[in-house]
């Protein structure tokens, strides 16, 4: 679920444990992972202004949308208190990731560069000395949460334009540096997974604890449709869409959950799966040999047998035939013979053993030895 | 007639001379002539037959999601600080000695009250009241006490951080040195050396996409490793690796284990049926699937009786290893018990079977 996502970022990490992470992932067919990641965004925000949160400031890497997109989103959510409260500090790395406009100014090429400074913005412009940008994180970040046991977290808008200019591992050892850093108690980015081969996006969830990846809700064939199925509702200002949770837990299990979203004017709803769109489960018992399970009319049949010794529920008291006595009731064939029939059953009338002892061919009285007979 | 007994054959390696020329605990004859290294965990050495033997690169398949394979290495390593066997850990964190604060403390025997010297008479007189640990084969490990700090001092362990040499050659180098230093420490060949290398292909290395460098790597430890008296163990995530280069790497590698998770835990009531299937579902933090066995100086292969074991810790703190216990399949059934995919993460992975 979402929200369990942002408790455990909001959460963070124990001691000398690495810090949470979070994959955002998206692709073309549902792309609203900006969406998804500024929510987060929000909803870490509000957990640190309102000391909620383990970590006490926010290290926003801005890579493809301006600061002022940033500050714009966060009034609109109704946190305004940037000045006098230091929680947050962006890094500019969208308006001159490469340093060109620098380098321009500086030969007087173009005019020089106006740029709307915020207080806590911090522009650099060398996206590809990743250990800069580690070192300038960290610095930020202490400056926010101070030099003692403080934390904080740091979010990267987008991963995938870091790919665009650096290498896969040296991405991945920036990720794992920040994540064994003490002072950092959780992390999140996005990626587009699309723009990427299958190794990034394996090696991001590998050094992530909780993937969040966007999928359509309805598997539609044309895929021309589904996507201007999805601009018609987007001009209607709605969009849906389907998310799947992995988290990653410490026992080594992992939790995986569904939702579907909605997005609107104001932010984005979470709701549970609907029951038609939920994976189909199958059943993981398989056919055992033997099945002690009743199905209903077994054990409706189970019910209707009668059972000896049982009460009737009629009203008359427990008869156990005795069997000395010849049956009353109508059996089969018993001829007026002194043959004793021994109880079988006690029931009335369901089945009869007729057995007839040796003994009873006998004569009484008879003392003879019955070898006697033998001529030896 | 006198009757003197000669041998028919004198191919066949008289055990008692052996017997009597090695004192090590930290080594097992097998048969064969092989010579075998305890694991650290009883139940693996049971179901390897011995333990690892010696010369050979063992190899742990991680599972991406969960950090068993932890469990394994600190295992072996705290068995070879017990034993008093020289160990090199490896790991891409910058701080790889930190690890050896994790490692787990061996369980003392139990104390009998019994007085052994009464009826032993002078054939063992040093036994004390409890038996010492450092004597055993193999030792129980209790996960939650951490290591004594006179194992840790005492011999060598050199720890190396594999994140930042972009090249292999200088921790080649180092293992070579480690490997011979190992040999003039003690004539006899009761030394013997540990190496333990964790998440080799690491996203973080910055070899990790030179695939080739690292195969010739493994290939150049393995030489090393077969030549000298050491066992190594080797674990990465076989996810981040493209399934050519781990395929090879099976083939290369002595020994092939992977680690599965159960089944991830979706909100649905899977739990429940899964729990109705194995015994012991909740207490099983894994799974652990033997790939390959080494073929100790023998040309029949091991083929061993199941290949699918859980991990379990028992109260958190032994772990031990136990074969899967299931239901009987209707073997007539169509959906059989691997395609519903229960007991793997992933499909890639076969058939499990019993």
């Amino acid at each position: 679920m979402a929200e369990s996502v942002c408790r455990a970022l909001r959460d963070g990490s124990m001691e000398g444990e690495h810090a949470a992470a979070l994959t955002v992932k998206d692709s073309m067919k549902c792309p609203y992972g900006h969406n998804v990641f500024n929510h987060v965004l929000t909803q870490l925000s509000s957990n640190i202004l309102s000391s909620k949160s383990q970590s006490k400031g926010l290290v926003l890497v801005a890579l493809s949308q301006s600061p002022s997109f940033y500050y714009d989103l966060l009034r609109s959510r109704g946190i305004v208190d940037f000045v006098t409260n230091k929680w947050i500090h962006i890094l500019d790395g969208y308006n001159d990731p490469l340093g060109w406009k620098k380098w321009l100014s500086e030969h007087d090429k173009i005019g020089s560069i106006s740029s709307e400074i915020f207080a806590s913005t911090t522009i650099f412009r060398n996206i590809k000395d990743l250990d800069q940008l580690l070192s300038l994180i960290i610095e930020v970040g202490k400056g926010l949460v101070g030099q003692g046991k403080g934390r904080f977290s740091v979010a990267i808008d987008s991963v995938s334009e870091m790919l665009r200019h650096v290498s896969l591992s040296s991405l991945a050892g920036l990720l794992s540096k920040l994540r064994g850093h003490d002072q950092i108690s959780s992390t999140f980015w996005l990626l587009h997974s699309d723009l990427h081969d299958i190794k990034a996006t394996a090696v991001l969830e590998y050094m992530s604890t909780m993937v969040i990846t966007l999928e359509q809700t309805s598997e539609s064939f044309d895929q021309q449709q589904t996507i201007l199925e999805n601009l018609s509702l987007h001009e209607q200002n709605s969009c849906k869409g389907k998310i799947q949770v992995r988290m990653k837990r410490r026992n080594g299990r992992v939790r995986v959950t569904c939702e579907e979203f909605d997005i609107d004017q104001s932010g984005m709803k979470f709701s549970s799966a609907s029951p038609e769109s939920a994976t189909i489960n199958q059943s993981l018992l398989p056919k055992v040999q033997f099945n002690l399970q009743l199905t209903e009319k077994e054990r409706m049949d189970k019910e209707n047998v009668v059972l000896p010794f049982e009460h009737q529920g009629n009203g008359k008291t427990i008869q156990i035939y005795d069997g000395r006595r010849a049956l009353t009731e109508g059996k089969k064939g018993t001829e007026p013979t002194p043959t004793q029939q021994l109880p079988a059953v006690e029931d009335s009338g369901k089945g009869d053993i007729i057995y007839f002892r040796d003994s009873d061919d006998e004569m009484p009285d008879s003392d003879e030895d019955p070898d006697d007979d033998l001529d030896i | 007639m006198a009757a003197t007994k000669t041998r028919a054959s004198s191919f066949s390696r008289n055990p008692s001379l052996l017997n009597s020329s090695h004192t090590s605990p930290g080594l097992k004859h097998g048969p064969n002539g092989s010579i075998f290294v305890s694991s650290g965990i009883p139940d693996l050495d049971k179901i390897l037959g011995g333990g690892f033997s010696l010369g050979s690169l063992v190899m742990i398949m991680e599972d991406a999601e969960a950090p068993h394979h932890m469990l394994l290495l600190r295992n072996f390593m705290a068995q070879g600080l017990v034993h008093s066997q020289p160990l090199l850990y490896a790991s891409p964190a910058s701080d790889p000695r930190g690890f050896l604060g994790t490692l787990p403390s061996p369980e003392k025997g139990l104390r009998i009250a019994w007085q052994y010297k009464k009826y032993f008479g002078e054939q063992q007189p040093n036994l004390e009241a409890h038996r010492d640990s450092k004597h055993e084969y193999c030792s129980d490990f209790d996960l939650r006490k951490p290591l004594e700090r006179h194992f840790l001092t005492r011999q060598q362990i050199s720890c190396v951080s594999i994140q930042d040499p972009l090249n292999l050659t200088s921790f080649r180098e180092h293992c070579s040195t480690f490997l011979n230093e190992i040999q003039r420490i003690d004539g006899i060949t009761s030394c013997i050396g540990r190496i333990a290398i964790q998440s080799f292909c690491a996203p973080q290395c910055g070899y990790s996409n030179m695939d080739w460098v690292m195969l010739s790597f493994i290939r150049s430890l393995k030489s090393m490793v077969r030549s000298s008296n050491a066992v190594a163990i080797i674990s990465f995530p076989p996810s981040l690796l493209s399934p050519s280069f781990c395929k090879r790497w099976q083939h290369l590698l002595t020994y092939c284990f992977q680690l599965k998770q159960s089944e991830p835990r979706h909100v649905s009531d899977e739990d429940k049926d899964l729990a109705k299937l194995l015994t012991g579902y909740q207490d099983m933090v894994g799974l652990l699937n033997v790939h390959k066995v080494a073929r100790a100086n023998t040309q029949v292969p091991v083929i061993l009786e199941a290949t699918t074991f859980s991990i379990k810790l028992q109260k958190r703190r032994h772990l031990t290893l136990e074969c899967l216990n299931q239901t009987p399949v209707d073997g007539a059934s169509k959906t059989s018990y691997a395609t519903t995919g229960s007991c793997s993460g992933s499909s890639k992975t076969g058939a499990l079977d019993f």
